[in-house]
C-alpha cells in the first residue's frame, strides 16, 4: 500500500509517495534518491546506514518511513553546507580515515553526534560512539586519530 | 617506444612518490557522493532476487515458476533451464589456475543439484523489491534430498556421500577408479623428514581446526544489468576485475565478448569475495527477458548464507624437529582445505606460504582440496594463509619453548635469505626477512617488559609469508588539452590504487598530483587486465603506467622538438617543461605545447605489464595479550606489524592496509566463526550473530615499514595488502600460550575455547 508521508530531511520538507513496508533507509535512498546513506545489512547490525533523526544517531534501516514525520532527519548530504567538507569528513581525508568508503557515511554521523554533545572526546569516548559502525578496511585506528583531530579544529572554530 | 628503466629510483629523488598523501578520491567517500551499484540506477528499472535452496545436498526434481509469473508486477523468471549448460573443464583465465566456468555457472544458478544451503535456483525480476521478494515464495521446487557431508574428516570417510561424480582425486598414482570428495593430493618434499623428526633432540607438533569466515564486505554485492535494442549488454558491478566479470557473464550467458561489457563502480570493499560474479549473468538474461534495466541485490543474510563464497575451514596438522643448536631440521605439515559444494584450488601456496620463511633441510608438506556441501568458498585476503599460519607459527613457537630458546633468535637462526631455496626448491629472490627482525628485536614492542594486569598477560611473535602474483595489467594515458596526464587504467581499485598510481603518473612527468586524472577503464574502452588480486596491482600498474607515461612523453619530445626547432635528444624535460639544452635555450610547457598542437592528433601512452617479477611480501607480528582466566576472554593490548613493501608508494595508504588486514585477522582470531548447523544451514548469518571487530576490540595497531626493493621492477614495489593477515592469529596464540601455558589449538580463539584449553591444562 502507499502512502502520503511529509517529513523534514535535511532542513528541508519534503513530500514523498512511500509503500507501507518502506523503510526509512528505503526512504532516502529509493524515494529521495539520497544514495550517500549506504546499506550494509539491513538488521541494525553494522551501522553503515547511520543517520541523524533529531540530533541522534539511528539506523535508518530500523525505523520504518511512516515514523519519519514530526522527526529532523540529517543525513550525509545535510553534512556540508557548502563547497567546504565538515571539519569531521576533512579530517578523515587528511588522516587515511576512508578507505573503500562504504561505511563513512554512518562514521561521520555518528562522530557528529559525538562532538554535538561531547566536545572534548577521549580515545575511548570515540571508540565507544563509532562501537556501532563496523568499518571492513580501515582497523579503526586513522578513524579514530581523524576524530580526534576533527574534535580540535571545532573546538578552535 | 623508450625502453622501460626496471630499477629503483633512490628514495631521496621522490618528489609524489613515497609520500604520505591523502587519497585523490577521498572527498567522494566521506560526503557519500561515492557511487556503488546500489547507488546506481536507470530509468525503467525493475528490481531482482533471487531463490536459493533450503538443503545442503539435494537433486533437483522438479521446478514450477508459472505462480511466481502469475502475480502482478513480476516480468520474469528465470532458473538454469534459461542458461546453456557448460560443460566441465571450460576455463576462464585468473590466477594461477583460471577458473572453471561450469563452477562459475553453478555458483550463480544450480542445475540439476543443490551442493549447499543458500546456492541459487531461481531469481525473478519484479516492479519493486517488495513484490520481487513475494514471487520467490511462489516458485515451486522439488528437491530429492541427498545425505550431505558437512565437515572434513566425514567428506573423507570411505563410505562418505559422494558430492560430484565426475570428482577423481588428482595427484595420485596410479589414479583412482572411483569418483571421491577430495578433489586433489599435493606434496612438496625433499629429504627425508620422518627420518629427521625421528631423529632431532627436539620436536614439537600440533594439530588446528578453523573454521569457516567471512570477507566481511560490508557493501553486499549488487549489480545493474541493460540490454539495448542490439542486444548490447551492459553490466554495472562492484567487482575486483570488470575482465574477468566480463569473460565469466559472457560465456554462462552464451554471448560473444564483443556483447557483453561491464562496468567497474565503487567496491565497498571486496578482499577476495568479489572476483567471480555472483548473479550480474542472472541479471543480463532477466533484462533480456523483460527488456528493462535490471538490478539485482543480495542482501545480508544471502551474503553470508551461502550467496557469496567464504574463505575455507581447514584441518592441519604440523610437526617440527631442530637440533640442539636451534638449527630446523625437519617440517611435515598436512593441510586439509575445505572447499564447500565445488572443487577448490590446490593447497600448494598455502603450503608453501606456512614454510617459506625458513630453511630447512627435510620437508614433507601434503596438502588435500576437499569438497563438503557448504557454500563454495572463494580468496580472502592471502587465502589460506592464515590458516596455516595459525598452525605452523604455534608449532615454531613450541619448539622455541622446548629448546628453551628465543623465538626471535630461533627465527633469526633459521630464516630464509636472498637465494636460500624457498619450499619448491628455487632460490629466492631479494628478501628482507633479516632485516625485518633486526626491526623487532630494537623496537620497544619487543624489548618492553610486559605490561602487568589484574590477569597473565603474554607477548607472541609469528610470521607472516605471501607470494602474490602478477598476471597483466594494462593502462593508457591520454594528454589532455592542457597537457595534463589522464590515467585510464585497467586494474581496478580495492586497495586505493587510484592515488598511488597517480602519484606515479605525477612522478614520471615531474607534475604536481592535482594535475593528473585518473579512472578505471571499463571493459570496453582499456586493454585486457587481470582482477585486483593477490596484491599484484600496484606492483603491476606502476609498471604499466611507468611505459605509458615515457611513451606520452617520447610523443610530447618530438612534438616540442618541432616546435622549438631543436633535435628531440637536445631537449630536457623536467617539471612538465621541455627546453633546449643550449644556454637561454627556448622553452614550451606541456599546456603551451599541446595547445599549440592539439589538431596534431591524440597523444596517448600505453604501457603493459605481463610477467613483472613477484614482490614476494614478508612480515613479522607482535602482540600482547591478557588473558581473563575467569572467562577466557582475551584482549589484543598492544600489536606491531613490521613488513617489507619494497618502497612504500604512498606510507599512509600503506599503513591503511597493514592496519585493515590486521584487524580483520585478529577478527577471525579471536570472534569469526560460520556456525553450521546438522542440516548445513549456517545459524549465525546476521552481522549481529557473525561479529567482526568494532573499534571496541582492537587497539591501535602499529606498522614499522622495511623497505627491501624487489630488482627488476619500477620503483621496487612489493605486495602489501594480503601479508598482514597472515600473522595474527598465530601471533596472539603464541601470546596466549606465553601467558597461560595453554595452546589454543582451534580458530576462532572464542572465550569458551579459551577457558576449556585452560582447564584442559590444569
Amino acid at each position: 500500500m502507499k502512502v502520503l508521508l511529509t517529513c523534514t530531511v535535511n532542513g528541508e520538507e519534503r513530500i514523498v509517495l512511500a509503500d507501507t513496508r518502506d523503510t526509512l533507509l528505503e526512504l532516502l535512498r529509493d524515494r529521495l534518491a539520497l544514495t550517500g546513506t549506504k546499506e550494509g545489512c539491513s538488521n541494525g547490525n553494522c551501522g553503515t546506514c547511520t543517520v541523524l533523526v533529531d540530533g541522534q544517531p539511528v539506523c535508518a534501516c530500523l525505523m520504518l518511513a511512516q515514523e519519519a514525520p514530526g522527526c529532523d532527519i540529517v543525513t550525509i548530504e545535510g553534512l556540508a553546507g557548502s563547497a567546504a567538507l565538515h571539519p569531521i569528513q576533512q579530517a578523515l581525508v587528511e588522516h587515511g580515515g576512508t578507505q573503500c568508503g562504504f561505511c563513512t557515511p554512518g562514521i561521520v554521523l555518528s562522530a557528529k553526534a559525538l562532538l554535538d554533545r561531547n566536545p572534548q572526546p577521549t580515545e575511548d569516548d570515540i571508540r565507544h560512539a563509532i562501537a556501532g559502525n563496523l568499518c571492513r578496511c580501515t582497523g579503526y585506528g586513522k578513524i579514530v586519530e581523524a576524530i580526534a583531530a576533527a574534535a580540535a579544529t571545532v573546538r578552535g572554530s | 617506444m623508450p625502453p622501460v628503466e626496471n630499477h629503483a629510483r633512490p628514495a631521496s629523488d621522490l618528489k609524489v612518490v613515497g609520500k604520505r598523501l591523502p587519497r585523490v578520491d577521498a572527498k567522494e567517500r566521506v560526503t557519500g557522493e561515492a557511487i556503488y551499484p546500489a547507488d546506481f540506477s536507470l530509468p525503467g528499472m525493475v528490481h531482482a532476487r533471487m531463490l536459493r535452496s533450503p538443503h545442503a545436498h539435494a537433486r533437483i526434481s522438479r521446478i514450477d515458476t508459472s505462480r511466481a509469473e502469475a502475480l502482478k508486477g513480476v516480468l520474469a523468471v528465470v532458473t538454469a533451464a534459461d542458461f546453456p549448460e557448460l560443460p566441465i573443464g571450460t576455463m576462464v583465465p585468473m590466477g594461477e589456475t583460471g577458473y572453471d566456468m561450469w563452477m562459475v555457472a553453478q555458483l550463480n544458478m544450480a542445475r540439476h543439484k543443490v551442493h549447499w544451503v543458500g546456492q541459487p535456483v531461481a531469481a525473478v525480476a519484479a516492479v519493486d523489491p517488495h513484490v520481487a521478494a513475494e514471487a520467490l515464495a511462489l516458485i515451486e521446487v522439488d528437491y530429492a534430498p541427498l545425505p550431505a557431508v558437512l565437515d572434513i574428516a566425514s567428506a573423507m570417510a570411505p563410505d562418505a556421500p559422494v558430492l560430484h561424480e565426475h570428482v577423481v582425486t588428482k595427484g595420485i598414482e596410479p589414479r583412482p577408479r572411483s569418483a571421491s570428495n577430495v578433489c586433489s593430493r599435493t606434496v612438496i618434499a625433499r629429504g627425508d623428514a620422518a627420518r629427521a623428526l625421528e631423529q632431532a633432540p627436539a620436536t614439537a607438533s600440533i594439530s588446528v581446526q578453523v573454521d569457516t569466515a567471512h570477507q566481511g564486505y560490508l557493501e553486499p554485492q549488487v549489480c545493474v544489468a541493460q540490454v539495448d535494442a542490439n542486444g548490447f549488454a551492459t553490466v554495472w558491478a562492484s567487482t575486483q576485475g570488470q575482465f574477468t566479470a566480463e569473460l565469466m557473464t559472457a560465456r554462462m550467458l552464451g554471448l560473444p565478448l564483443s556483447q557483453v561489457k561491464i562496468v567497474p563502480l565503487e567496491v565497498g570493499g571486496a578482499f577476495g569475495g568479489k572476483i567471480a560474479i555472483h548473479g550480474e549473468a542472472v541479471a543480463v538474461r532477466l533484462a533480456q527477458k523483460c527488456r528493462r534495466p535490471v538490478k539485482l541485490l543480495l542482501t545480508r543474510e544471502e551474503v553470508l548464507q551461502g550467496g557469496s563464497g567464504p574463505p575455507a575451514a581447514a584441518l592441519i596438522d604440523i610437526a617440527v624437529a631442530a637440533g640442539k643448536d636451534g638449527g630446523l631440521t625437519a617440517i611435515a605439515g598436512t593441510y586439509r582445505m575445505d572447499a564447500g559444494g565445488l572443487p577448490g584450488l590446490s593447497p600448494s601456496l598455502v603450503m608453501q606460504a606456512s614454510a617459506a620463511l625458513y630453511q630447512c633441510p627435510n620437508l614433507d608438506l601434503q596438502g588435500f582440496d576437499i569438497v563438503t556441501n557448504k557454500p563454495r568458498t572463494e580468496a580472502y585476503r592471502g587465502p589460506g594463509g592464515i590458516q596455516a599460519a595459525f598452525a605452523m607459527e604455534q608449532a615454531m613457537d613450541a619448539l622455541c619453548q622446548r629448546l628453551g630458546m628465543d623465538p626471535l633468535e630461533f627465527r633469526k637462526r633459521n630464516a630464509s635469505v636472498t637465494g636460500s631455496l624457498m619450499p619448491i626448491g628455487t632460490p629466492f629472490p631479494s628478501i628482507g626477512l633479516t632485516a625485518i627482525l633486526d626491526e623487532v628485536a630494537r623496537h620497544p614492542c619487543w624489548t618492553d617488559p610486559l605490561p602487568r594486569r589484574r590477569h597473565p598477560t603474554g607477548r607472541g611473535l609469528a610470521l607472516g609469508y605471501w607470494r602474490g602474483t602478477s598476471m597483466t595489467s594494462a593502462a593508457h594515458i591520454t594528454i589532455a588539452g592542457d597537457g595534463r596526464p589522464m590515467i585510464t587504467m585497467g586494474p581496478v581499485d580495492i586497495s586505493g590504487v587510484r592515488t598511488t598510481m597517480a602519484q606515479v603518473v605525477a612522478e614520471e612527468f615531474g607534475l604536481p598530483l592535482a594535475d593528473v586524472y585518473i579512472h578505471t577503464g571499463d571493459s570496453k574502452s582499456v586493454g585486457y587486465s587481470d582482477g585486483a588480486a593477490g596484491s599484484r596491482v600496484a606492483r603491476t600498474t606502476t609498471a604499466a603506467l611507468v611505459e605509458a607515461s615515457r611513451d606520452a612523453l617520447g610523443q610530447l619530445r618530438a612534438r616540442a622538438a618541432e616546435k622549438l626547432q631543436c633535435p628531440p635528444d637536445q631537449l630536457d624535460y623536467a617539471d612538465g617543461s621541455f627546453r633546449a639544452r643550449q644556454p637561454g635555450g627556448a622553452a614550451i610547457s606541456l599546456p603551451e605545447l599541446m595547445q599549440a598542437t592539439l589538431t596534431d592528433g591524440a597523444v596517448v601512452g600505453r604501457g603493459v605489464s605481463t610477467k613483472l617479477p613477484l614482490g614476494v611480501e614478508i612480515g613479522a607480528h607482535v602482540c600482547d595479550v591478557e588473558v581473563d582466566t575467569d572467562t577466557g576472554l582475551v584482549t589484543v593490548l598492544r600489536y606491531t606489524a613490521f613488513q617489507d613493501v619494497g618502497l612504500a608508494l604512498n606510507p599512509a595508504a600503506v599503513e591503511g592496509q597493514i592496519e585493515g588486514s590486521v584487524v580483520q585477522g585478529l577478527g577471525w582470531a579471536l570472534m569469526e566463526g560460520f556456525d553450521y548447523g546438522p542440516d548445513g544451514r549456517l545459524r549465525n548469518a546476521s552481522l549481529l550473530d557473525y561479529r567482526m571487530p568494532t573499534a571496541l576490540d582492537v587497539p591501535k595497531i602499529d606498522c614499522v615499514i622495511v623497505e627491501t626493493p624487489v630488482p627488476n621492477v619500477p620503483y621496487g614495489v612489493r605486495g602489501v595488502g594480503e601479508v598482514p593477515i597472515v600473522p595474527p592469529a598465530a601471533a596472539v596464540a603464541n601470546a596466549i600460550a606465553r601467558a597461560t601455558g595453554a595452546r589454543i589449538a582451534r580458530m576462532p580463539m572464542t572465550p569458551e575455547r579459551v577457558l576449556k584449553a585452560l582447564k584442559a591444562d590444569i
